[in-house]
């Protein structure tokens, strides 16, 4: 498993721990910070091909080890193509991936030593952090190479980062980076505010090192979930966008409905639509939470009572 | 699964992390640090952008904004001290052209000649005190600031250099055949109805063999150079037909009415997560590539960098993640163009 890269705020030039740059010479010093670290770790974000999809990755390892999006990856053994920056292809094979959390790992079976970038963590990270996106939207290309944006971190929350980093379709896997230039989250989702950048945590990828490294998504989920609501949703902005709603499941019974925009559970916001699984995921069956939703323009609350899911679940 | 032994693994993780979380929000409480960033200070924030004014005061006299019947459609660039300005062409719609000054004064503008290739146009500002904008010499950096001031005290929006500079192909455009992929060479299979090839008289079957005087002998190859004709646009192809071979002038056309509505539906879907993009968006010769978040009737300004000095002219919002600005010494030699052309229509007037 990898290990976070230690970092001191002390070694960053003062700009980046101020609430706004106050000056030119303040912006210089930002720009020239910015441009040697990109320098300096560009050569890691690789754009990957895997079947007939495409997405970004960065290198975290000599010997090839990728981490990408778990949409990117998809089940382990498929054989990949990565692109670096400079255009040079290698092939390798996706690792594992878990779903909910949207992470992805895969290796590089050319042998390296390859082009790396370090690991960060979330505990030094802080609302307001300036950050990079780096990745290769729409595919590589090599007239233009890799893309970088400059933004902060606008919300931290368990599992995600959202920032104001515009990300696009291709750049998902590419990694976020910190003014240490270590990865620290993944491009996942988008929405249609340009501030709506989400990236999968780092953390996330520590904590389900296990299930990434020895092949888990396949097609048997690794873990059952414990608690059952029988909803389920994708990203709308600002909460979760329900898809489906099982008939007799407790999120029927509590009156959700198909289209319901779940905003808060238990008083927290809910941003992207796997922070309300894992609410669910976190419970017992026999809990009830609280959920605020948005109903056509009209906040409601409702209580869910969770259930243990059933036989066929 | 053994669940009688209090808390998994994975979830004891996770009671940590959100623990772990708790104990940051009592601190942030305490602090009172914001759960989320204030609007203020995005990094295209206006607490953000104050920073930057120094640039704004170094520029703003060498900028216009554009007017068409009291609209905003685009900003221009001043060139010189006589009130010439650029601006993007394809912004300037037809109606009434006036300029708003920094100096907080509208006064009366025309077009008086544009460049359909950089999608440039020229415009005579009819106003004093105009101060031309400097051009940098240099080139630029990847990570370095891209400023796009306008005539107000602070910039309308600051980025980075995003990628290499690099050329922007037209959008695509098509000469109608249909390749034979049972092997490499560029052989036609099929016509596509209405399509130049077809109206330069090529059948199935023939092979081309040379485009625009160079010699083709692979598909690919010949798809690649395809991609750098616009639509209107005329290539001679050689063609091998049997034992003979001849030249064929074909036109390459939209493919626009090819598709069917299907593609219009991903388009519109597409559009929403972009936002707001330029009609003219592609075919340009050099483009530095940015990440400011620029709506389209603010392109035509200078893309400055921290000395106030004009790295490139903002020319287009092509997507969520992209804006061009075409390279300085682009502009220059456009203008160059542009400049001995109106003189030389101005002569055969007068003449």
């Amino acid at each position: 498993m990898p290990e976070p890269a230690p970092a001191r705020r002390a070694d960053l030039p003062v700009a980046f721990t101020e609430k706004a740059p106050a000056s030119i010479a303040e912006l210089r010093s930002m720009q020239r910070h910015i441009e040697a670290l990109v320098a300096r770790v560009k050569a890691a974000v690789v754009a990957v091909e895997v079947g007939s999809g495409s997405g970004s990755g960065v290198v975290i390892t000599s010997d090839g080890l990728v981490l990408t999006a778990g949409h990117v990856c998809g089940p382990p053994g498929r054989s990949v193509r990565f692109t670096f920056p400079d255009g040079k292809t290698v092939h390798g094979k996706t690792v594992g991936r878990d779903e909910e959390s949207d992470t992805g790992l895969m290796r590089i079976t050319d042998p390296g030593p390859w082009p790396h970038a370090p690991t960060g963590d979330l505990a030094q990270i802080r609302v307001g952090d300036w950050v990079l996106a780096l990745g290769h939207p729409g595919g590589f290309d090599p007239r233009r190479s890799l893309v970088v944006r400059l933004g902060r971190i606008i919300r931290i929350e368990a599992g995600a980062l959202q920032t104001d980093c515009t990300i696009s379709p291709g750049d998902s896997g590419g990694p976020l980076l910190d003014m240490y230039g270590r990865v620290l989250g993944i491009h996942s989702a988008i929405s249609t505010s340009l501030a709506d950048n989400f990236h999968v945590a780092i953390n996330e990828f520590y904590d389900n090192w296990d299930v990434l490294a020895q092949g888990g998504g396949g097609e048997e989920p690794v873990f059952a979930p414990r608690a059952y609501v029988g909803a389920t949703g994708v990203n709308d902005g600002g909460g979760c966008r329900l898809t489906e709603v099982e008939e007799n499941s407790p999120a029927d019974q509590a009156g959700l409905k198909v289209g319901d925009v779940v905003v808060k559970v238990n008083g927290h916001e809910i941003k992207v639509s796997s922070a309300f699984r894992r609410w669910v995921e976190e419970a017992q069956p026999g809990e009830t939470l609280n959920l605020e939703i948005n109903r056509g323009g009209k906040v409601l609350s409702l209580k869910v009572k969770l259930a243990a899911p059933p036989a066929d679940h | 699964m053994n669940r009688s032994h209090g808390i998994p693994p994975r979830r004891r993780l996770w009671l940590a992390l959100l623990l772990g979380l708790l104990a940051q929000a009592a601190v942030a409480q305490i602090t009172s640090r914001p759960p989320t960033l204030p609007r203020d200070r995005y990094r295209n924030g206006e607490e953000t952008l104050r920073a930057f004014a120094p640039i704004s005061a170094e520029t703003r006299y060498s900028i216009v904004k554009l007017n068409v019947d009291g609209a905003t459609v685009a900003l221009g660039t001043v060139v010189d001290t006589n009130g010439l300005a650029l601006t993007k062409a394809s912004e300037i719609k037809k109606g009434k052209l006036t300029c708003w000054l920094a100096v907080d004064q509208e006064v009366p503008a025309e077009v008086i000649g544009t460049d359909d290739e950089e999608d440039l146009a020229l415009v005579r500002v009819h106003a004093q005190g105009l101060k031309p904008i400097r051009w940098a010499s240099g080139g630029v950096a990847l990570g370095q600031w891209a400023i796009t001031p306008g005539i107000a005290e602070t910039p309308h929006a600051v980025g980075i250099i995003s990628a290499l500079t690099h050329r922007v192909r037209p959008p695509r455009a098509l000469i109608g055949v249909q390749f034979d992929f049972g092997g490499s060479a560029p052989r036609i299979q099929e016509l596509l109805p209405g399509f130049g090839a077809e109206k330069a008289g090529l059948k199935p079957g023939d092979l081309i063999v040379g485009l625009n005087h160079t010699t083709v002998s692979n598909r690919v190859q010949v798809i690649e150079a395809l991609r750098d004709f616009r639509e209107g646009q005329m290539v001679q192809l050689r063609v091998r037909r049997g034992d003979k071979e001849f030249d064929a002038e074909v036109r390459l056309s939209s493919p626009q009415f090819a598709d069917g509505a299907a593609d219009q539906y991903s388009e519109r879907f597409r559009r929403r997560l972009t936002g707001e993009v330029s009609q003219r968006a592609e075919g340009f010769e050099l483009a530095i590539e940015h990440d400011s978040v620029l709506p389209p009737w603010l392109c035509g300004g200078p893309l400055v960098n921290l000395d106030g000095e004009a790295i490139g002219l903002n020319i287009a919002r092509a997507g969520r993640v992209t804006t061009y600005a075409l390279p300085a010494r682009l502009v220059q030699r456009v203008l160059d163009k542009l400049e001995s052309r109106t003189k030389s229509t101005a002569r055969q007037a007068g003449g």
